[in-house]
């Protein structure tokens, strides 16, 4: 590529980062909240709520993102869900990203030895208090590389988003590329762009993991 | 009002459609085995070179969107000069990036093999060859049944991304019938249920062998 | 001396399914009395324990702390979880596999009731839990997380955990079974010491050396029934039953050498 087009399109391509960055953070953490909700509502709600969040979590498992972010995006006026790309983005992300983390958490609850909660009710020790000090901690150290790992698969999801016309990363490259006819070379600076990104989120959130579960489990 | 003839109607030609869906997902997983096999060889073979080329193709295909591993080769094939019809080059990326994601499910089914089992076999006398066709293979390839049902599923799902480059599958379609209808709420949840549809097929069929092994 | 809790069971019954797992059982336990609960795997005696503090939901019957019934306000009609959280605040209990929990140090794992349950101040709170760690003899190893204790040292804590609750009533479930042998004394001299401060006991356990020195009273079950009661002499010198008999005989097979 020459150096040209870098300075020409650079700051789109750095807005474009951005945003994919933000994309990926906020998305992480509202469809981790967000399937957190579940998996509690799951293990303590009343049976039909249950069933509820069981479908959907199967519903959402079984449809492609794509899919979801169309009926979302282009479908949503229909019941006057008005939204710009970005925001669409965003809450499809969630959406999308919840049932997966609603079920790591809850192989992490069941993680949890059963006397562990059974010595905290024996001290009278009311379930709220429990969920918070006990389950939680607990379950997150088992549940920490599969969330570490869903993490990193939602940074790839983030391209999808570029289809609805969110201007990320993805996006910027893509009109770059149009713009120049230089689609290949566009396409491999990207790809190799995400390799580098994904490789150093995962050693981070590989290193992230050692520092919790140690911190969680034993400090010497 | 959301209509339900509309969402009736868009059944139709969807299902016609779910052909290249099943078809690139289905080939997609054909070749995935295929590489991913030989990639897994690469990585638990002796030889140095094997081994970090193995290694490397795991960690890109897995570091890099799908999407943009098909726009890569959708724009490298002219360049190099081979001229293949659009859905073969899309099987060719999904199966790719697949064998990724098989060749590890298949070293970590070969990896948990008790490691007294090939002690066994060659405390009886058998020979590598004979250790690996008659012992470690089989085990492994039932063992890791359910894990490739679940990446099937994952490919079905994947392959809603080649409709980028044209292929006119199930979300290919749905979105030209979107844009002549006008009504895409209808239209994409159809295309939605004809996903979960296969999807929940696929998911009891993995269940069904996962059961079939426990017993 | 402790203020020490009696124990009524009446009548008790628990069902899994059609599998009658107690039948009919009635023991009374006076204040500041020690019973052991002995007999085979699967006799009942751990979810008998388990029903005196409603960790397991007895079907009928009444099992009473003090003259109140736990678990329900009458039968058939559930005790709130408040009212049943406030009556197992003063009942201790130990576990066979300790429980306790992995992310917290020994004295987090005693202060954090204290703090959580009884609503202490922490500094309040961590006195007496290093009292309690103290008492179990581990006032030195406070800061260390459970992976970093042996089974004997992490029963100790759960023992503290208990104990600082300021229990009138402790129930010990197989304290000693998960334990290797050379751990396992330890843990009963502890027990020994609360047992003589006057705590009421109720102990799972098959160390019958425990039950024949520190029991005032030996309780034997067999598929779910209550088969004797009586001081420990006189169920496990001379004992009439022959399933008494048997268990003993199989016993003492087993332990010597």
């Amino acid at each position: 590529m020459e150096w040209q087009i870098l300075e020409q399109y650079g700051p789109m391509l750095l807005r474009g980062f951005g945003l994919t960055i933000m994309c990926w953070l906020l998305g992480t953490v509202f469809s981790m909240a967000l399937g957190l909700l579940i998996a509690l509502a799951q293990r303590h709600g009343p049976t039909p709520l249950r069933w509820l969040l069981q479908a959907y979590i199967e519903v959402i498992r079984g449809t492609p993102f794509l899919v979801q972010l169309f009926v979302l995006y282009y479908g949503g006026p229909l019941v006057g869900l008005r939204l710009d790309a970005v925001p669409a983005g965003l809450l499809g992300l969630t959406i999308y990203g919840s049932p997966y983390f609603a079920e790591i958490f809850r192989s992490g609850f069941r993680a949890v030895p059963i006397g562990q909660i059974e010595a905290a009710r024996a001290i009278g020790m009311p379930e709220h208090v429990i969920i918070r000090r006990v389950l939680l901690p607990v379950a997150l150290v088992s549940a920490l590389p599969a969330l570490v790992n869903f993490s990193i698969i939602l940074t790839k999801e983030t391209v999808i988003l570029s289809i609805i016309t969110v201007p990320e990363l993805m996006y910027q490259v893509q009109r770059m590329s149009t713009e120049t006819f230089r689609y290949l070379e566009a396409n491999l600076v990207l790809a190799l762009f995400f390799w580098l990104l994904v490789e150093t989120i995962s050693r981070f959130g590989r290193k992230l993991e050692t520092r919790i579960t140690h911190y969680l489990i034993e400090r010497p | 009002m959301f209509s339900i003839p509309t969402f009736l109607d868009s059944f139709g030609p969807l299902f016609w459609a779910a052909r290249y869906t099943l078809l690139v997902s289905g080939l997609g997983i054909a070749l995935g085995l295929v590489i991913g096999a030989l990639i897994c060889a690469a990585r638990l073979s002796g030889v140095a070179f094997l081994r970090t080329f193995a290694a490397l193709w795991v960690s890109f295909l897995r570091g890099v969107p799908l999407l943009v591993q098909l726009l890569l080769v959708y724009f490298l094939l002219p360049v190099i000069g081979i001229d293949v019809p659009a859905l073969v080059a899309a099987v060719v990326t999904v199966g790719i990036c697949a064998s990724a994601y098989i060749s590890e499910i298949w070293r970590g089914a070969i990896g948990a093999l008790p490691r007294g089992q090939t002690e066994a076999a060659r405390a009886i006398g058998m020979g590598p060859g004979d250790v690996w066709t008659r012992i470690v293979l089989p085990q492994a390839v039932t063992m890791s049944l359910p894990a490739l049902i679940n990446e099937l599923i994952l490919l079905v799902k994947a392959s809603s991304l080649v409709s980028v480059v044209g292929i006119m599958e199930i979300t290919r379609a749905s979105q030209a019938q979107a844009a002549t209808t006008f009504r895409p709420m209808e239209v994409y949840l159809a295309a939605a249920c004809i996903y979960l549809m296969i999807n929940l097929c696929l998911a009891a069929l993995g269940r069904y062998l996962e059961h079939r092994m426990a017993v | 001396m402790v203020q020490a809790s009696s124990v009524e069971i009446r009548g008790v019954n628990k069902f899994y399914g059609p599998f009658q797992a107690l039948k009919d059982i009635d023991m009374s336990i006076a204040p500041g009395k020690v019973t052991c609960l002995i007999g085979p795997s699967g006799s009942g005696k751990s979810t008998l324990l388990r029903c005196i503090n409603f960790l397991e939901e007895y079907d009928s019957g009444e099992v009473r702390i003090d003259g109140q019934l736990i678990g329900y306000e009458a039968p058939g009609r559930k005790m709130s979880a408040r009212k049943l959280r406030a009556m197992r605040r003063s009942i201790g209990m130990v576990f066979q596999q300790f429980n306790l929990w992995p992310h917290m140090t020994a004295i987090q794992n005693v202060t954090e009731g204290l703090v959580r349950v009884r609503g202490m101040k922490k500094p309040e709170a961590e006195a007496r839990a290093a009292e309690a760690l103290n008492k179990v003899g581990l006032g030195d190893k406070m800061g260390n997380h459970p992976s970093r204790l042996s089974g004997g040292q992490q029963q100790r804590v759960a023992i503290a955990r208990a104990i600082a609750m300021e229990p009138r009533l402790m129930l010990f479930d197989e304290p000693t079974s998960a334990l290797d042998p050379e751990l396992v004394g330890e843990v009963l001299t502890v027990m020994k010491t609360l047992a003589a401060e006057g705590m009421t006991m109720v102990v799972v356990t098959h160390e019958m050396g425990f039950a024949a020195h520190v029991a005032d009273q030996v309780a034997f079950m067999e598929k779910g029934e209550l088969v004797g009661m009586d001081i420990p002499d006189r169920i496990l010198h001379q004992p009439e039953d022959p399933r008494i008999q048997g268990f003993l005989r199989s016993y003492h097979e087993r332990n010597s050498f």
